[in-house]
């Protein structure tokens, strides 16, 4: 559901990264922010707290250029992992044209991420999007640790999509990071339709 | 489903400006529910609209739940008063807000009785502009913005040696 607003003649697309808590949300969009072009992006805002925990979102813009006389826009959003903060998730969520799920790859961590995925789900689902088409990458980050979640576990727990989209991350290091964004952006704008 | 605004800032800036003028405000701003500054009149305040509109909308929705909480559907104004600058934040219709900065705490009444009387118009143009935004919007070649879309962002958003995370 873009935001298309003819007379400042631009296109905002809103993509968001949900997952646990300590998943590397927020590390993916500082490398992010880091790596994109200053005359690209605003400003990062991180609303944190004093443990460094996503207390309510990180956000910031990027604008892609100009596309048949229109700004393209894109916003980046993060949500809190924690547990109680479903309300604030909910919010941050709705609205969004394209999800990257954050998996924490620790063997320890793989109830909070099969969790927090059908969590996503039932968001969405409430919101009327439709599954079938909705974008959605799934980033297993943190691939640098010794014992890891193998690729397809979670698929496999939540009986996923088999052309689901996957990536392997270290968001600490920037390695994936990229590839991701990448990947649901594109998905993003190839499910953009007018209706 | 494509949410659709056409803004003519003659229009709905015209009628911030307005206000501004009647309320000595340093600037208003109207905001979609989803975070994106719709208009904005008054330059007072050097602010970044963009993050201002991402945080108000999540302020008002989250305040929305608190509503919901004590029984309530919705707040439809929030106050902020600070030292020297204060926030009025009232609902425009249902999918927007207005935002009101200004610095004399004593003309909050002003403040809030303009806002409401600039509602009713507020939410007349935003309508309206939805309408012209969905007849002119078929202008719009998707296959030809796709493409150009995708380059951008192949171009953009850079892979860069590090990528490769594969254990």
């Amino acid at each position: 559901m873009p935001h298309l607003d003819l007379n400042n003649k631009q296109l905002v697309f809103k993509i968001v990264y949900f997952g646990p808590g300590m998943s590397g949300k927020t590390t993916n969009l500082l490398f992010i922010h880091k790596k994109i072009f200053d005359k690209y992006k605003g400003d990062m805002i991180i609303l944190d707290t004093e443990e460094e925990r996503t207390l309510f979102f990180d956000f910031f813009p990027v604008s892609l250029g100009s596309v048949q006389g229109f700004a393209l826009k894109i916003h980046l959003y993060t949500i809190p992992g924690q547990v109680y903060y479903e309300a604030s998730r909910r919010i941050i969520l709705e609205g969004a044209d394209g999800v990257v799920f954050v998996a924490d790859s620790k063997v320890d961590r793989l109830d909070d991420n099969v969790d927090m995925y059908k969590r996503m789900i039932e968001n969405l689902d409430s919101f009327g999007v439709d599954l079938d088409t909705f974008p959605i990458v799934l980033q297993y980050n943190k691939r640098d640790f010794d014992e890891i979640i193998p690729l397809g576990k979670i698929e496999n727990i939540l009986e996923l999509p088999e052309d689901l989209l996957v990536t392997e991350s270290v968001a600490t290091s920037g390695a994936g990071v990229m590839k991701t964004l990448q990947l649901i952006s594109k998905e993003v704008i190839r499910n953009f339709q007018l209706d | 489903m494509t949410e659709t605004f056409n803004s003519p800032e003659s229009s709905i800036n015209g009628t911030l400006a307005e206000l501004v003028e009647k309320t000595e405000a340093l600037t208003a701003l109207l905001i979609s529910r989803h975070g994106i500054c719709l208009g904005q009149a008054g330059g007072g305040a050097k602010l970044n609209a963009t993050a201002l509109a991402a945080l108000v909308a999540g302020m008002f929705s989250a305040t929305k739940e608190v509503a919901n909480i004590v029984g309530e559907e919705q707040f439809s104004i929030l106050l902020q008063q600070g030292e020297k600058r204060h926030i009025h934040i009232s609902l425009i219709g249902e999918k927007s807000m207005m935002v009101i900065v200004f610095e004399d705490y004593s003309r909050i009444g002003r403040v809030r009785l303009a806002a409401k009387k600039s509602s009713p118009a507020l939410v007349r143009l935003i309508n309206k502009n939805r309408k012209d935004t969905t007849n002119a919007i078929q202008d719009i070649s998707i296959p030809d913005f796709k493409e150009y879309a995708l380059n951008l962002i192949d171009r953009i958003f850079v892979i860069g040696e590090e990528e490769d995370a594969s254990p």
